[in-house]
This record gives C-alpha cells, sequence and structure tokens, in this order.
C-alpha cells in the first residue's frame, strides 16, 4: 500500500485526486504483482467466464431460446421424449429429470451467485470494516465489547446455524447473504481488519488530522477506512467464497428457499434418485457442481493472491 | 605481523538483485585477519557491512550472489566450497554473533539446548560432555549456570547477548564476527559486553572482526580498523593510526561525531546528504558529492591509494 | 497461565450463554409455539403435548420461559424426539455424539499433519511448480463442493472399486449374532486411540525432556511398538473382526474430511513459514550449519506452528460444518446427520438439542487448541 506519509492540507475534491493518483499508480504495480503470482489471474480468468455465462442468459432468453421450452423453473422440453434427456444440439447439457434445460438454468444460476456473492461481500466487509476501524480507533470498553462479540461469532459454525434457522424460519439468498455478512463481519472479518486498523490508527497523518481539529468519525471515515480498503476488498474475495458454498450447500440439503440455484440442481437430481448413476447420468451432477467449485476455487484464488500483495510480511524481498 | 591469516579477503565484490536493479553492495573488497587479532569495519548502515560479514559465512539470501574475489578461511578458498563442505566450515571454524543477537535465539528452546544442538552437529561429544561444554561456557561468558535450562524470553537483553556470544564460541571457532554485537544494549551493558568479549578473545587467542556503526565501540575493541564507505573500504589501518591521525575525509568526519575519543579540540566536520545510492553510484571517489574537500579529479577518477605504513587510504586530498 | 486459561474458559461460559440465548430467539422466531410441532405429529398422543408445554414452559410470560429455556439446556432436558418417538434428545445424541467425535477427531490430525507437511515443502520451494500445482490443487479441495466430492468418493471407490462399503456406520450382516452392540465396541476402539495419542504425546514431552529433537526412527518405532501391541490386543479379543468393520466405514469419510481440510493447514503453514523464515534465529540455525531439512524442521517449522495453531482454532468452526456435511452425505450417523436431517423432518426438540452439541463441541475444541497452544508456547506457559 503506497499511503501517504501525511494528508496535506487541500480541499476534499484535490485530495481525493491526489489519492485517486496514487491509487492508479499503486493499481499498475500492484497488477504487474498479481499476473505474477499465476494462481490469481487462473481465478480471474475463470470468473470471467461464469460472467459472460451469467450475463449471456437473458439474451438467450430473449432471442434464440423460447422461454416456456428454456426456462430455468417452469419450462420443458417439448422436443425430448424421456427426462431426462442426454446432451443434444438443441440442450447441450441436457435436461434434468423435470424436463428442463440444464445448460439453462446453469447460466440463470450463475448470476444469481454472483448477486449473492456480492451482497453478501458488501455486508460482511462494511460491517467488518467499520467494526474494525471503530475498535482500533476508540479502544477502550468499545473495543472489549466487539472483541467479545467477535469470539462468539468465530465460535459459530456458520453452516449449522443456517441448516438450523432455515428449517425453523425459513431463509431464502437475501436473508443468507445478511446472516453470513453479519456471522463474518462482527467475527474473523472485523477482527482481521481490526489488527489492520491498529497499524493505521497510530500513522502520522492519524495525529495530524487529530491535532488538526477532527472529529473522531471524520477521522474514521475520512483516514482510516480508506486505508483499510485493499485489505477488506481482499477479505470480500473469501466471502463471497463462503456465501457461494454455503448457499450450494443449503440447497442442496433443500432448505432454502430459492427458485433455482446449483445446489438446488443437485438437489432435485438426488431427489430423483440419479445421484449415483454418475456415469450414465453425468450431465445432472458434473455441470453444476463443478461451476460450484470452480466459482469458489477462483474468489479463493483471487483473494489469496491478493494477500501476497496486500500483506507486507508475505512480500519477496 | 607474521605467518599465514586467519582470514584473507580479496577484492571481494557481491550484488543484490531487486526488482528496481542491481545494488553493488560490496565493491573490490580486501582485508586479512592474523590470528588473536581484532578488525573492525565500520561505516554507515548500508555501506555493505552486514553484507560482507554474510558473505564470509556464505549465508547471502537467494537473490545475492558472490560475483568476484576470494575468501580464504585458513589458506582455503570458501567460495569454491560445496554447500555441504561450507556447512562443516560454519560454527566450527568461523561463527557470527549477530546483529540483533535479542532475535538470533529460538525462542520455543531452552537457551542451553541451542549450544549443545550446535555442538552436536560439529564435535559429537556425549550428552554428559556436551552438558559439561555449556556450562563451562556459561561460565567463561559470565553467565550464572542456574540459566541453562531457561527459555531465552527468561533472559535481559544482556544475558541473551552473553548466551548468543557463547553460542559463537561454542565449537572453538578460528575467527568470529561479531555484527553490531552491542547496537540493542544500553550503554553500561554495552561496555560490561564489550569488555567480556575482549577478555574472552585474548583468554582464547582467538581473531575476530567486529562490524559496527559505532566509532567508539570500534575503538574499544579493535587493533586494526577498517572504514567502509558505499561498498569499499576507503581507510585501514592500525586503530590508533586511523583515529589518531585519519587519512581519508570520511574518517575524520565519523571520529569527529564522537568527541570523546581524542582528548584534543578538534574542527568538527558535518556530513552533508545521504550515502550513495548503490544501484548507481558516483563516478570517480564515491564519497565526492558529500566531500567537504572535493575537486574535479575525485569526480572522475578512481582515487589512488595514499600509504603512510601500514596505514593507507584512497582520497584524491589526503588529510596531513 | 492458569490466569490465562480462567480467562478463557469464563469467556467459553459467556460464550455458551449466548449461544443458548440465540437459540432461544430463533425457537421463538418462528410461528407458532413449539408444542404445535408435536401436535401435528399423529404419532405424538396429547398427554405428551402437554407435558412438553410444561417442560418448555409454554404458558409463561417470555422471559420464564427463557430462563427455563437455559435451565432445560444446562440439564440436557431437550425433550422427546418426535423422529426417533419415543427416545428422549439425550439419549439419541449420547449414542451418536461419540461416532462424530472420533470422525472429527481422526480427520482432524489426519489433515493437520498432511496440511503441515506438505505447507512446510511449498513454503521451502516458492515459486516453483510443486507450489503452484499443490496450492491449485489444495484450494480445489479445500473450496470443492463438498457433497459433490464426497460422492465422487463413494462412486469411486465404493461404487465402482468396491473397496469400501456406501456409507454408513457398520454392515448390519455382520454384527447379526455379534456378542456384543456396536456402541460398547466402538468405545473400546475410541479407548484404544486415546492410549495412542497418549504414547504419541508423551513421546513428544520424553523428545523435550532430552534437548532439541529426538531421532525421527525412534519416535517412529516407539510408536510402531505402541500401535502393535494395541493390535494384539484387538486380535485376541474375538470382537476384532467387528472393530475391523467399523474401521472400514470409517475409511471413506474420514478421507474425504481429511482431503477437503488439508489445504487449510497447508495455505496457513505456507504464510506462517515464510514469516518465520524471515527472523534471526533462522540465519542464526544456518550459521550454526545445521542442515537445510533441520532447520527447516527444528526452527522455521517448530515457530511456524504457533500461529498456524492459532488460525487452526479461528477455522475449527469450519471444519465442525465440514464434518456435519460429511456426515450427512456418507450417512453417518453422527451429530452432523442427525442435525440435518432433524432440520429436513422438522423434529424441532432433536434439531435444537444437535445444535447445543454441536455448539458445544466447538466450544471444547476451541478450549483443547487454547491448551494445546500454551502447552507449544513456552512463553505462555510461565
Amino acid at each position: 500500500m503506497n499511503e501517504p506519509g501525511y494528508a496535506p492540507a487541500m480541499g476534499d475534491a484535490s485530495l481525493w485526486r491526489v489519492r485517486l493518483g496514487l491509487a492508479a499508480g499503486s493499481v499498475r504495480e500492484n497488477w504487474a504483482l498479481f499476473t505474477k503470482t499465476r494462481i490469481g489471474v487462473i481465478g480471474l480468468v475463470i470468473i470471467g467466464l461464469y460472467a459472460l455465462l451469467a450475463g449471456a442468459h437473458p439474451i438467450l432468453m430473449n432471442t434464440v431460446w423460447e422461454e416456456r421450452v428454456y426456462d430455468p423453473v417452469v419450462g420443458y422440453a417439448f422436443d425430448e421424449t424421456r427426462q431426462p434427456a442426454p446432451p443434444s444440439l438443441s440442450h447441450p447439457l441436457g435436461t434434468d429429470p423435470l424436463g428442463r434445460d440444464v445448460l439453462s438454468q446453469l447460466m440463470f444460476s450463475a448470476r444469481t451467485e454472483f448477486l449473492l456473492g456480492l451482497l453478501a461481500a458488501v455486508v460482511t466487509v462494511s460491517i467488518g470494516t467499520t467494526v474494525g476501524a471503530v475498535s482500533a480507533y476508540f479502544g477502550g470498553i468499545i473495543d472489549t465489547l466487539l472483541m467479545r462479540l467477535a469470539d462468539i461469532m468465530i465460535m459459530m459454525p456458520g453452516i449449522s446455524v443456517l441448516i438450523v434457522l432455515s428449517a425453523l424460519i425459513g431463509v431464502d439468498h437475501l436473508e443468507l447473504a445478511l446472516i453470513i455478512g453479519i456471522l463474518s463481519g462482527f467475527g474473523g472479518t472485523g477482527v482481521i481488519l481490526k489488527s489492520q486498523a491498529l497499524s493505521v490508527v497510530v500513522k502520522p497523518y492519524v495525529e495530524a488530522a487529530r491535532i488538526a481539529g477532527g472529529g473522531p468519525l471524520h477521522i474514521v471515515f475520512v483516514h482510516v477506512i480508506p486505508n483499510l480498503l485493499p485489505l477488506s476488498f481482499l477479505y470480500m474475495m473469501f466471502t463471497v467464497t463462503g456465501a457461494i458454498f454455503s448457499e450450494a450447500v443449503l440447497s442442496f440439503l433443500g432448505l432454502l428457499d430459492v427458485r433455482m440455484s446449483w445446489g438446488l440442481m443437485i438437489h432435485t437430481t438426488e431427489s430423483a434418485g440419479y445421484l449415483l448413476q454418475v456415469a450414465e447420468y453425468w450431465w445432472l451432477i458434473f455441470p453444476a457442481s463443478l461451476s460450484i467449485t470452480l466459482l469458489c476455487s477462483s474468489f479463493y484464488l483471487v483473494g489469496r493472491s491478493m494477500d501476497e500483495i496486500v500483506n507486507p510480511r508475505l512480500r519477496r524481498s | 605481523m607474521s605467518g599465514r591469516p586467519v582470514l584473507a579477503v580479496e577484492g571481494l565484490s557481491m550484488q543484490y538483485e531487486t526488482s528496481a536493479g542491481l545494488v553493488r553492495a560490496v565493491d573490490g573488497v580486501s582485508f586479512a585477519v592474523q590470528r588473536g587479532q581484532a578488525l573492525g569495519l565500520v561505516g554507515e548502515s548500508g555501506c555493505g557491512k552486514s553484507s560482507i560479514a554474510l558473505s564470509l559465512l556464505r549465508l547471502l539470501p537467494e537473490n545475492a550472489r558472490i560475483t568476484g574475489g576470494r575468501i580464504l578461511l585458513n589458506g582455503e578458498d570458501v567460495t569454491a566450497l560445496t554447500e555441504e563442505q561450507m556447512r562443516a566450515r560454519r560454527w566450527s571454524s568461523i561463527s557470527l554473533v549477530f546483529q540483533a543477537a535479542m532475535n538470533s535465539l529460538n525462542p520455543v528452546y531452552r537457551v542451553g539446548d541451542q549450544i549443545v544442538e550446535a555442538l552436536d552437529e560439529h564435535v559429537r561429544l556425549s550428552r554428559e560432555d556436551a552438558n559439561a561444554r555449556v556450562r563451562e561456557l556459561f561460565d567463561l561468558v559470565g553467565l550464572d549456570r542456574a540459566h541453562i535450562d531457561n527459555y531465552p524470553h527468561e533472559y535481559s537483553g544482556g544475558m541473551k547477548q552473553r548466551a548468543v556470544i557463547a553460542m559463537a564460541l561454542s565449537c572453538d571457532p578460528d575467527i568470529v564476527i561479531a555484527d553490531e554485537p552491542t547496537t540493542a544494549l544500553d550503554v553500561i551493558v554495552q561496555d560490561r559486553i564489550l569488555r567480556e568479549m575482549r577478555r574472552v578473545r585474548a583468554e582464547l587467542n582467538m581473531s575476530m572482526i567486529y562490524i559496527s556503526h559505532d566509532m567508539a565501540v570500534i575503538a574499544e575493541v579493535s587493533d586494526v580498523v577498517g572504514v567502509m564507505y558505499a561498498g569499499r573500504i576507503v581507510e585501514m589501518g592500525s586503530t590508533a593510526d586511523v583515529f589518531e591521525s585519519p587519512i581519508h575525509p570520511y574518517t575524520r568526519a565519523l571520529v569527529s561525531a564522537f568527541p570523546s575519543i581524542s582528548g584534543e579540540k578538534q574542527e568538527l566536520i558535518t556530513l552533508p546528504g545521504e550515502p550513495p545510492n548503490l544501484m548507481d553510484p558516483p563516478a570517480g571517489c564515491r564519497f565526492h558529492p558529500r566531500c567537504p574537500f572535493a575537486t574535479d579529479a575525485c569526480r572522475t577518477e578512481e582515487p589512488p591509494a595514499v600509504r603512510r605504513g601500514e596505514h593507507y587510504a584512497f582520497c584524491w586530498n589526503p588529510l596531513e | 497461565m492458569t490466569s490465562y486459561l480462567l480467562t478463557r474458559t469464563a469467556q467459553m461460559g459467556l460464550t455458551l450463554f449466548v449461544f443458548l440465548s440465540l437459540v432461544f430467539v430463533i425457537v421463538n422466531a418462528q410461528p407458532g409455539d413449539v408444542s404445535n410441532f408435536y401436535s401435528l405429529d399423529p404419532d405424538i398422543p396429547p398427554e405428551t403435548r402437554e407435558k412438553m408445554q410444561d417442560l418448555f414452559g409454554i404458558n409463561e410470560p417470555l422471559w420464564k420461559q427463557y430462563l427455563v429455556h437455559v435451565r432445560n439446556a444446562l440439564s440436557g432436558n431437550f425433550g422427546v424426539s418426535f423422529g426417533h418417538y419415543p427416545r428422549t434428545v439425550m439419549d439419541v445424541i449420547g449414542e451418536r455424539l461419540p461416532r462424530t467425535v472420533v470422525l472429527f477427531l481422526t480427520a482432524t490430525v489426519f489433515s493437520f499433519y498432511m496440511g503441515f507437511g506438505l505447507g512446510k515443502i511449498i513454503a521451502w520451494r516458492r515459486g516453483g511448480w510443486t507450489e503452484y500445482t499443490t496450492t491449485l490443487g489444495g484450494v480445489t479441495l479445500y473450496t470443492v463442493f463438498t457433497p459433490w466430492f464426497g460422492l465422487m468418493m463413494i462412486w469411486l471407490f465404493a461404487f465402482q472399486a468396491g473397496w469400501f462399503p456406501i456409507g454408513k456406520f457398520l454392515d448390519p450382516v455382520i454384527w447379526r449374532d455379534a456378542p456384543t452392540d456396536a456402541n460398547s465396541v466402538f468405545l473400546r476402539m475410541m479407548l484404544s486411540a486415546a492410549v495412542m495419542s497418549a504414547a504419541a504425546v508423551a513421546m513428544f514431552a520424553i523428545s523435550r525432556r532430552l534437548g532439541i529433537g529426538l531421532p525421527a526412527p525412534v519416535r517412529a518405532l516407539a510408536l510402531a511398538g505402541v500401535a502393535a501391541a494395541i493390535g494384539g490386543v484387538w486380535l485376541v479379543s474375538g470382537i476384532g473382526h467387528l472393530a475391523w468393520d467399523i474401521v472400514r466405514h470409517m475409511v471413506l469419510p474420514v478421507a474425504t474430511l481429511t482431503l477437503i481440510s488439508f489445504a487449510g493447514t497447508m495455505l496457513l503453514t505456507r504464510n506462517s513459514m515464510l514469516e518465520a523464515m524471515r527472523e534471526d534465529y533462522v540465519t542464526a540455525a544456518r550459521a550454526k550449519g545445521l542442515p537445510e531439512a533441520k532447520v527447516r524442521d527444528r526452527h522455521v517449522a517448530r515457530n511456524a506452528l504457533l500461529p498456524v495453531v492459532t488460525s487452526f482454532v479461528f477455522s475449527l468452526a469450519f471444519a465442525v460444518d465440514g464434518s456435519v456435511i460429511i456426515e450427512s452425505v456418507f450417512s453417518w450417523p453422527g451429530m452432523g446427520q442427525t442435525l440435518v436431517d432433524a432440520a429436513i423432518n422438522e423434529d424441532l426438540p432433536l434439531a435444537i438439542g444437535a445444535f447445543v452439541f454441536v455448539g458445544l463441541f466447538v466450544l471444547i475444541a476451541h478450549l483443547v487448541a487454547d491448551l494445546l497452544y500454551v502447552y507449544l508456547d513456552p512463553r505462555l506457559r510461565g
């Protein structure tokens, strides 16, 4: 991170211009480092491919795919004589036991997964960054309370909590994202961001801002949080992995109120009894499972590669 | 001075490969250490002192390479040894007291065990003999035997320093390199440790190289002094000569930064600027951008050696 | 040290309390009262329903219900499961908890060893192809869609190759005229494992007494001796084949759980090693003339172990989640499968009981890991 040693007295606009300039410079430099790690690039390529799939789905639905056949939830492949049908020209990944096009389900779900991941990540990181910055800046009783809360959150077995919650009160995608965000934001992510924030609050420019009469909230939001953002962004990647994974497991168990998702696709396969016929009905199992695995791994790999750059202790000499 | 020196360094050069470019940290350095002699290397941080220490034991990081010269340890060229041969020489022939000795003890092992570990590697003693040797070493450096089985965190700074010295002496090396051995200690402890090291060296008739940025430390413990600047030795001679009648303006500046050394009044030379960037060192004499006496010759041509007996320096405008 | 552990224990007690309160909130947030669940089940007579209402304090004000809830949980009184009617929740849990503990502990030990060993190697060869392929493989397994991976393991090694049974805990055919029941055999197996672990810990302690490191072959030989002795006892016991049947059922779930979780430890170890490698005592160890393997294992890895254990504590909850999923994929009748089945079948008392025990399990695992950490770091032992 290339932060200036102090924040010079300037108008907010020009201050941000300086920050953006510095950011652009460090983006170029960090991009070079990022590409050097290779595994991060592999991750980015896979994420890009799935983004393309997600983006292409509405276009296909509006052009070549007829809705009553290709709708991921209520469509039916009238052109096939028996369901599930193996891959063909009109259905490249075949159809599921209920006669729905697997490729269409896969692409439709990709968008859901991205939205879910993004939402969970934003919630997590907003909470985590605020908790970290506030805890580090104010210290004392606020810090103690937030960190004890974090201890509790860390000990929560997230998936088990979600299993119980979904069984008792029902959980949809939005609630899922919020629960994951709260568990992780007040838990592990908050703790890690706090340890980073501790090294920020002792920097001279924070002291300078305080002497210049900056209020605590002003300092936390203008001086501390911006310096946490690189690390926050990194933890967004790990949260996305966690969110997609949790969603997949819960909907695989049939516990989530969702219309369509990769986990649900495998749940459908299981309830129809095709789960152990891996070789005969591979298209019912592999596309969805591999997608979950690939997308989770990709975000994780990108996060790790960013860690190599953001974490000074891992930087090469 | 007679006989073959314990250690002779001839035209040693080494460089670091960094993302910004090649850093030539050591550039054509030569010196020799006789049996029982103590050599002091002094200079500002970043002048290549510690790189020399690491080169002597061939403990350089991956991005560093020795590019020229020879290091003769008891007449044997260390740079030509295989890694396995080198490993056998470390500690038994040449050992090191680290810069930041505080951190050179492993926190999870007992201090005594860490010394035994070195003994086990080189001397092969029975457990009982090894323990006896540790007790002997503790006595030698003035540590209470009761602390042999303690962990490093239970030691004070001065005790750790003594323990590290005991460890360096454990395998009876021919030469010990002490890299900033007392920098982290307060002045009183520092003084005591230095005196202790001098006593131990006299007792064992051992050779040593002291490396420090602190003229006062070097003056106190060494027989011969080499002054380093920007990867080179700019002046070398007996401690008395170098301190009392320096030839090089840089040496004078360093000496005058410690007025207590010589009693008489001396003109204080201030050093403007910073040591040069070793990726792109200045032409001619490397000191010229900061030298108050710099002339045109200094800016373009390598300075010649100025010899006054065993005492010499590289300078175009030597001091009287 | 004692004060540190006391503080930690107090914290855990508080956490348990908060956890129980959370369960209460969840239960009360769902529509209707708990006993409604019983009335929906035609198998459960009305008297039981009334008893349940008393047990849960349904007709009392909310704060009293809360007190009743905490008291019930602390005394292990979760009522009667209606999936397993008329067995009590505690009875079901008592049967299944040991199975989860064994599965989880075995897999955790394996995955820790594997992750730590591989992490050491890839840190030592940073930037090489070994590192890329291992990292890529490890991360893929770490983030793999667990149910699918479990399924593939079953399909490959049980269904196609036929080497192992397909899921479950034991094979009823073998157990038809067994002289004893599964749980007592299983308890004896746990005892054997405990003896084995005690031997390993003793070996570690003795090795530490003797200075830095006992030669690895000596340690391995001693452990092999203890293992052989235990094996001998089982052979002459006459119930060895029954234990063997359980072991055969354990192999796949343990292997799967190990494979999906080792990468976490591996990646942590790598980073922790890279940090430890910069320490002065590592250069000092090299300067002492130690061979690279000793520098790596005794000095870098031994210190890298500390942050790995810390972070491992952080990921315990995740690991427990992993075994919940694996159990339900392999039909391993432990707490995880109990929790999932109870949730799917809306067996509310059992779901709550299982959930509380899963939480308790994580808490105890934390405490054990804390103890381990104190043991490993002399600076904390005082």
